[in-house]
């Protein structure tokens, strides 16, 4: 699903974030990145969402080399693959409801098409109920749901995670976290950043970790 | 539409949408954009409006001055049809020979119409008109000549044969004087060649002020959403899916501001109207404004909304690019 090949990403300024990286997330995987900050899980993610080019090396998702993507195309690629951030970046202004509709609004649905998808999308979440809210109505862990639904709703063969349990109790994180592997469970590839370590030592993924750009385990060793 | 996964229209079923659907929905859209932005504006009432003012303002301007050249064009040809000679004859002349050169030259196929003045006449008017009636009683004679006013043939209008004509008058034994008075003419033609170059640099400068200032109207409202539109860019919305209701935004000023500018113009021309009145009545003549028709109205309508679309392009194109998520 995603493969690095000898992957390198070095910022303007000379700062290197990834150093020849290389591994393959196989379709249907669920993998945990982790490192320290700064060790590159950030950069990885853009690579992969196209925020960032990489500076050596081929990155491919599902086969086709981003490389050959062009600028005009990045959206196309954005909307297979749901992202989920630390911060959920909802629009604040916007209800429940446009938030998590938007991707589908982007992509030619009617609102009333969309309401459907959107209220069976927050179900999933357990937030069936507050199409109506606003964000700042909800709680942390609500809003990082919204920010899950959202990601989910047009049904992504591909989801990304930055610290979606950064903010939040290990409760919470838990219920995130089973979140995700309920869609893995549907056939979802799903990449997690994060350095939260007691979550991974609970649930027995692989796990990437990165250090100082460098792929020091892939998770891969026979165990 | 997704270039990764070319299964994967199939594969999720409730995704798909036909290509027809993507169509009318891409319409249905832009109207929802539309008057999702006209929503916008009407939420910073005052701050749209002073865009809007600004942009029919600054059209209000050149279009009344292209009124006023509208108008005086068409009194200078007016005037340019009826380009008079006056041909003032000699005093020893008898009535009788007068009327034989009137009708002499009315026979002539270069002069349309002739028209006598008689001198006792004109010296009865300029009695009653001037004040000077016990003055001229002093006078032991007329001091006025009798004078012809000849309008030349339609074809002999033009300055260069109308000058012809005036030199063959000249020559004639009973003209004393002849005038053909094209100074003036050329003088009012060099005064509306002068508006009319000012009015297009006047008119080229507010347009391009209009756009900029449209243009940076659109720059702030792009920068204060900055974060939604990062936010649209991550799910995957095009450069031009988030262009769209900014350029709506522009025309929405331009529709206002032709509006605005209709309005100004309308209010400028009745305002200078009794002045262009008062100096008319000053030349004898029945002269008015004719403000601006349903097609300029139009026309101007049409600029207003092209200047406001092109300010928010320019607006557009070059900042939402410059976003990218982070």
């Amino acid at each position: 699903m995603i493969k690095f090949e000898q992957v390198s990403k070095t910022y303007a300024g000379g700062f290197t974030a990834l150093n020849q990286v290389s591994f393959h997330l196989e379709p249907g995987e669920m993998a945990f990145l982790t490192g320290h900050s700064g060790a590159g899980k950030s950069t990885l993610l853009k690579l992969i969402s196209m925020m960032e080019r990489p500076t050596a090396g081929r990155v491919l998702i599902n086969g086709h080399d981003l490389k050959r993507i062009n600028s005009r195309q990045i959206p196309y690629v954005r909307r297979d693959i749901g992202m989920i951030f630390q911060d959920h970046r909802l629009l604040m202004d916007k209800t429940v409801l446009d938030n998590v509709a938007l991707p589908l609004l982007i992509e030619g649905y009617s609102m009333q098409e969309a309401r459907k998808r959107v209220q069976a999308s927050l179900e999933k979440v357990g937030l069936g109920d507050k199409l109506r809210y606003y964000p700042m109505m909800l709680s942390g862990g609500e809003q990082q749901r919204v920010g899950i639904a959202r990601a989910v709703v047009n049904k992504p063969p591909l989801l990304l995670a930055d610290e979606p349990t950064g903010n939040l109790d290990p409760k919470l994180s838990t219920e995130i976290i089973k979140l995700f592997e309920d869609f893995n469970r549907v056939g979802v590839s799903v990449l997690i950043a994060t350095h939260d370590l007691g979550l991974i030592a609970r649930l027995r993924y692989r796990t990437l970790s990165l250090k100082e750009g460098r792929m020091i385990n892939d998770g891969l060793q026979e165990n | 539409m997704s270039i990764l996964f070319r299964s994967r229209s199939q594969g999720a079923q409730q995704v798909k949408i036909s290509g027809f659907r993507r169509f009318v929905m891409f319409w249905v859209h832009n109207a929802q954009q539309a008057v999702a932005s006209l929503g916008e504006l009407v939420r910073y009432p005052l701050a749209s409006l002073m865009t809007m003012a600004v942009l029919g303002l600054s059209l209000t301007l050149p279009a009344t001055l292209y009124v006023v050249v509208k108008n005086t064009d068409a009194i200078g040809s007016d005037w340019q049809e009826a380009a008079e000679i006056t041909v003032f004859l000699r005093k020893n002349l008898s009535q009788q020979e007068v009327a034989t050169f009137t009708k002499r030259l009315n026979l002539s196929p270069d002069i349309e119409s002739v028209k006598w003045i008689d001198k006792n006449e004109a010296l009865a008017e300029f009695r009653e008109g001037s004040g000077f009636g016990s003055a001229l009683d002093a006078l032991s004679e007329n001091p006025l000549p009798d004078v012809l006013l000849i309008t030349p043939a339609a074809d002999k209008r033009t300055p260069s044969a109308a000058e012809t004509l005036l030199r063959s008058l000249k020559g004639e034994r009973e003209v004393e004087e002849a005038r053909l008075d094209l100074a003036w003419l050329q003088r009012l033609e060099a005064l509306l060649n002068l508006v009319r170059d000012g009015f297009l640099a006047l008119a080229l400068l507010l347009c391009i002020a209009v756009v900029l200032i449209v243009g940076n109207t659109i720059r702030l409202n792009i920068n204060s959403k900055r974060d939604e539109i990062m936010v649209m860019k991550l799910v995957g919305a095009t450069d031009a899916y988030i262009q769209r209701p900014f350029m709506y935004t522009g025309v929405w000023y331009g529709i206002v501001g032709g509006i605005i500018a209709w309005l100004a113009t309308a209010l400028l021309i009745w305002w200078i109207d009794d002045a262009v009145r008062a100096i008319s009545e000053l030349y004898e003549s029945q002269f008015s404004l004719t403000g601006l028709n349903l097609q300029e109205m139009l026309v101007l309508w049409l600029i207003a909304v092209g200047l406001g679309l092109l300010g928010s392009y320019i607006a557009v194109r070059k900042h939402v690019a410059t976003i990218e998520p982070q």
